[in-house]
């Protein structure tokens, strides 16, 4: 059985608990954020933003505005909209058109409505202040079922209607399957808005490069395809485009997606002929960032027999995506790719809806949708054991898909690559002490204290196949997910690793130098990681969806194996004998059997760089190669059925928080948070629980804390810090990990994804703990976040039922 | 997020202080400045708007803990955080040392003071709470004079005061209290160091029979200022305080109460968790007071 990383003591560097590469320049206060960008002459903007949820705009004067010293430019929606492209919406709709500006009407309070361009940010903001926009505010589309009835004001009323996408999958024999089942439990969740916040907004600083014609952008950036979406906006060629990589992001989590702030600025700074800075400020980027999370509402149908299997299941889901979908709207379509989690569903109906709405747009999160989903299916779980009797363990030992079935294909056609479910549930439980945690509460409840326990798992897709896309919009035909490595050693035998795409916490530095390291038998200290900006770049799909480990790990180890080869071969060639015969270890090249005859790594490279006499007639001087690669099992759109192949590799995790309940308050303390984890080889471990530690935070965040409220009438109530709850110090525990290693065949190590299990796992471990706590009082809650008002209020209504009224 | 334009001014005396405060020659907004917590935050929102902002952090008549025997002074610009660390604090005023952990974080008290939190009047900070409950004497300056001034009928309205332009809130004059005392504070807020939803605190003493001789309970976050309960006071005094009978004296908190909802807790929220912390404070005041 594999058990405790068995593969480590064959590494070198790889899974070893080495220092990062990053970690010294952002403790020593080094790193180079956007802010730090200090351009000569740059301009800054302040944005005039809508008060109204929905209103016609009806006149902007930007004259008291533009007379003020200092101001340099007003620029509106309608300004913007002739000269730049609209943005990019990831299903098609013709007629949701999206700009940087609201044009003629505002579709949410905090909407951008004109751009103040100044000497400094506060002239700017004072200018703002007299831009006088007059409006007629308008009823706003609030409420993610209001705004699907057919009185609703409708966000964007050339689209006819508030539904932007409606969808049904059928995999499988859904209905055989539910007429076989001996019970079915239909039961709604609720994921409430919420978002990763992090610290640093989103900024970006852009110059148009009159000498060169190249428009220039430094961003705090985590997007794919950001140039290509910017030069279409800009309507410049790509070749046009200079995103300079790297540039340190400070947290992100999916949401730096800033593409109407960098086609604004970039507008700007043409237009100007000086470099113009956007960095928001928290207002701007909690009310007018474009940076809300998924909001939805699960129905879903469980068809199980009696031992507690589940044979099928219907997910109905409505997402609820605010003023303008952009590719967020895609977040209902990656859950596809592990739609019924770690269990042996033979079926499923999956039945999405995405509604638009007077809030702030939504943007890729985290785990791009699957943390809903998957609270919505371990809902389902937990509900069927109670109604059972089952233990909530044992009913997941029962549907496990089993080690030795993988790769194992789900309905939806995705094969997943390897696991083994059992074991790491057993070893959380181990673990965590679950018999102990158990008498723990039983003492607790006793007492009469509310204390629960809570399990939950979690399948985390890695890789980045995004084919779901497809699914959701036919007109995407993109199978091509590369990610690419360019690797060379210098004259003096260095080596260097240029990779395509920024960075944005994930470790990439520390992760392509041990890769690397790792084949070359050189020190990954020593290894350099340069950011190719985006016009020296090769193909790349850029860091998201858990998949650098994966894809750049594989692309580079791939092209070291080749540049090892190639040494070997000059090797060989310079000592007269075959490459079979040169043994390469230690930065030593050696004939096999005759330890005297050898080459140093010096020699090799003074060869390969300097000694063109030396070399081998069929090999290219120098030590350089480029590794494009694609994503394993990919390459396909989905056949007549709908079944594909979405993503590569799949990561699991067993989460078990121990919490109290207070009666009277209804405030939730973590009592204990343990947790087992299985991304196969991991390549560094302090990155891997770093990125762990801090998914469980965020889910704690979106399990018990952060929500945008809105009021009926389309006012956000949560835009800053003080009403919008993040989780602080005080309120995430000591988290308990340890882990389990099964690698994936598929990639270079075995290495998978660890960027988004955390937050997919953790709200539903909460939920299921907060739900164990109350459920001596027969409460079960199913919307998060479970803020501590609603858990008083479900105790209450316990306490005091509604007395039935008199006929 | 930047602030409008203001003028800057840092006074090293507090006749300057009160000069500055006091020169109203023309429709300027002047504001002090103290430890900033709340203050700077509104201005780089522009929520609030100075003109002119004086800076009162180098005066140093302003800073310092005394302790007078029957009363401990505390000058109005003294960190939070060295009231909280200091021993005559925990000695004297146990129900000041037990409220001020909850005062947001501990790095916001090292900035923050006693006497900004106090003239701020929130309805739900804890200072102006504990101020209240043992009815400090507040000294307060200005250009032609000087004043004391009870915390009972000091906070008017939500975020208001009996402070007039021109005055300067100086020292804080709280009582000690006698003999055999327990001191208590609870509070829930929806995170450690968040504003209380509902705050409650209590400090009780007993003669050596054990019965209660003096009592004094307040309540946060609970009307448009912090808020004494005088009838929960007066069910306990001259009786021996059991648990039925707390739990009597507490019935008609709801009603005493003048509750408003906000995004994390509803009116009737606080209503039902009034009480039940008022509980909880005296319960444990009482035990701290029971040898």
């Amino acid at each position: 059985m594999p058990d405790d990383r068995p593969a480590a003591s064959n590494y070198r560097y790889i899974s070893q608990p080495r220092r990062t590469k990053e970690d010294k320049r952002f403790i020593t206060g080094r790193g180079a954020f956007v802010q730090d960008v200090q351009l000569a002459h740059t301009k800054h903007i302040a944005l005039v933003a809508s008060p109204y949820p929905r209103a016609n705009i009806l006149s902007i004067d930007t004259s008291a505005a533009l007379a003020m010293d200092g101001v340099l430019d007003v620029i509106t929606g309608a300004e913007l909209t002739e000269h730049t492209d609209r943005l990019y919406h990831g299903v098609d709709l013709p007629n949701v058109r999206w700009h940087p500006l609201a044009v003629d009407m505002t579709r949410y309070a905090g909407e951008w409505v004109a751009a103040v361009i100044a000497d400094s940010r506060y002239i700017a903001e004072d200018a703002a202040e007299l831009v006088a926009v007059e409006y007629e505010p308008l009823d706003a589309a609030i409420g993610i079922e209001r705004v699907m009835e057919p009185d609703a004001p409708l966000v964007h009323p050339d689209h006819g209607s508030n539904i932007l996408l409606k969808k049904k999958f059928v995999w499988g024999a859904v209905d055989d399957d539910f007429a076989a089942a001996e019970h079915t439990i239909s039961y709604r969740a609720r994921w409430g808005r919420s978002s990763a916040v992090p610290i640093e907004t989103f900024g970006v600083i852009t110059r148009w490069s009159e000498k060169d014609e190249v428009l220039e952008v430094w961003a705090s950036i985590q997007m794919p395809q950001y140039q290509e979406q910017i030069a279409d906006a800009l309507r410049i060629p790509l070749n046009a485009v200079r995103v300079h990589n790297y540039i340190d992001v400070g947290g992100s989590y999916g949401v730096k997606r800033g593409i109407k702030q960098t086609v604004l600025s970039g507008y700007a700074a043409r237009k100007l002929g000086c470099p113009v800075r956007l960095i928001e400020d928290r207002i701007d980027n909690m009310s007018g960032g474009d940076a809300h999370g998924p909001d939805r509402l699960f129905d879903v149908t469980l068809a199980y027999n009696g031992d507690g299997l589940i044979r099928s299941m219907k997910m109905r889901v409505v997402d609820d995506v605010g003023a303008y979908p952009g590719r967020s709207i895609q977040q209902l379509g990656k859950p596809i790719s592990a739609l019924c989690g770690p269990y042996r569903m033979s079926s499923i109906e999956y039945d999405v809806t995405s509604v638009t709405s007077n809030k702030t747009s939504q943007v890729a999160v985290r785990g791009f949708g699957q943390a809903p989903t998957n609270f919505a299916l371990e809902t389902g779980v937990e509900k069927i054991a109670r109604r059972l009797g089952l233990d909530r363990t044992e009913i997941r030992r029962r549907n496990f898909i089993r080690h030795d079935e993988f790769p194992w294909k789900i309905p939806s056609g995705t094969a997943y690559d390897s696991g083994d479910y059992h074991t790491v549930l057993d070893k959380a439980m181990r673990f965590a002490g679950w018999d102990a945690l158990i008498a723990q509460r039983d003492a607790a409840r006793a007492e009469g204290r509310l204390v629960g326990l809570g399990i939950a798992t979690c399948l985390e897709p890695g890789g980045g196949n995004n084919i779901f896309e497809h699914l959701l919009n036919e007109k995407i035909q993109i199978t091509t997910f590369v990610e690419s490595a360019l690797l060379k050693i210098d004259g003096q035998g260095q080596v260097t690793v240029a990779i395509s795409t920024h960075t944005a916490g994930q470790g990439h530095q520390t992760l392509a130098a041990t890769v690397a390291g790792e084949e070359l038998e050189r020190d990954p200290d020593g290894i350099r990681v340069v950011h190719l900006d985006s016009l020296e770049a090769l193909p790349t799909r850029g860091p998201v969806a858990s998949r650098m480990a994966i894809m750049l790990g594989s692309a580079v180890s791939k092209a070291a194996r080749r540049l090892r080869n190639r040494m070997i071969h000059i090797a060989a060639h310079d000592l007269a004998v075959a490459d079979t015969e040169v043994e390469y270890a230690d930065g030593e090249f050696t004939v096999r059997g005759d330890p005297a005859r050898k080459r140093s790594w010096l020699e090799i490279v003074f060869i390969a760089h300097r000694q063109l006499h030396r070399m081998p007639p069929d090999t290219e001087p120098g030590l350089q190669t480029i590794e494009v690669h694609a994503v394993p099992g990919g390459g396909k759109l989905p056949n007549e059925k709908g079944e594909v192949q979405i993503y590569p590799c799949f990561s699991f995790q067993a989460h078990i928080p121990l919490v109290e309940i207070d009666r009277v308050t209804g405030q939730v303390e973590i009592l204990d948070y343990a947790v087992a984890h299985d991304c196969g080889t991991v390549i560094n471990p302090k990155i891997v629980r770093g990125m762990m530690m801090g998914g469980i935070g965020h889910g704690i965040g979106a399990a018990l804390y952060e929500k945008f409220d809105y009021t009926e009438d389309g006012q956000l109530l949560s835009g800053t810090f003080l009403d919008y709850l993040l989780p602080s110090a005080h309120e995430i525990p000591d988290i308990r990990d340890t882990e389990h290693c099964t690698p994936s065949p598929l990639t270079s190590h075995g290495q998978k994804g660890s960027g988004e299990g955390g937050y997919l796992g953790a709200p539903a471990a909460l939920a299921s703990a907060v739900n164990d706590a109350l459920e001596p009082l027969d409460i079960s809650l199913t919307e998060l976040p479970m803020r501590l008002a609603d858990i008083e209020a479900a105790l209450h209504t316990h306490a005091n039922p509604v007395p039935e009224t008199a006929p | 997020m930047k602030a409008a334009e203001f003028e800057y001014f840092r006074p090293t005396t507090l006749d300057e202080a009160c000069g500055l405060l006091a020169d109203t020659g023309d429709d300027a907004d002047r504001c002090l400045l103290a430890g900033g917590q709340t203050l700077v935050p509104m201005m780089a929102m522009r929520l609030a708007r100075p003109t002119h902002l004086i800076d009162i952090n180098r005066i140093t008549e302003l800073q310092g803990i005394r302790d007078l025997g029957g009363s401990v002074e505390i000058g109005a610009g003294t960190r939070q955080r060295a009231v909280e660390k200091d021993p005559i604090t925990r000695r004297k005023l146990p129900l000041l040392a037990a409220a001020l952990p909850h005062v947001g974080h501990h790095q916001t008290r090292n900035r923050g003071t006693v006497g900004g939190s106090i003239v701020l009047g929130d309805a739900s900070a804890e200072i102006p709470l504990v101020a209240l409950i043992l009815n400090a004497t507040l000294i307060i300056h200005r250009r032609d004079g000087r004043r004391e001034t009870m915390a009972d009928g000091f906070f008017e309205g939500p975020m208001m005061t009996a402070l007039e332009p021109g005055d300067i809130l100086t020292t804080i004059r709280f009582p000690v209290w006698d003999g055999t005392t327990g001191s208590a504070f609870h509070e829930v807020a929806p995170r450690k160091g968040d504003y209380a939803l509902v705050s409650a605190g209590a400090q009780v003493a007993l003669d050596a029979n054990g019965t209660c001789i003096r009592a004094a309970i307040g309540v946060g976050g609970c009307a448009p200022t912090p808020l004494r309960l005088q009838a929960v006071e007066d069910a306990l005094v001259g009786q021996r305080l059991t648990d039925a009978l707390i739990t009597q004296a507490i019935a008609p908190v709801p009603d005493l109460i003048d509750p408003e909802s906000s995004v994390h807790a509803s009116a009737a929220y606080r209503r039902r968790a009034a009480p039940q912390l008022v509980q909880r404070a005296l319960l444990d005041a009482l035990s701290e007071a029971r040898p």
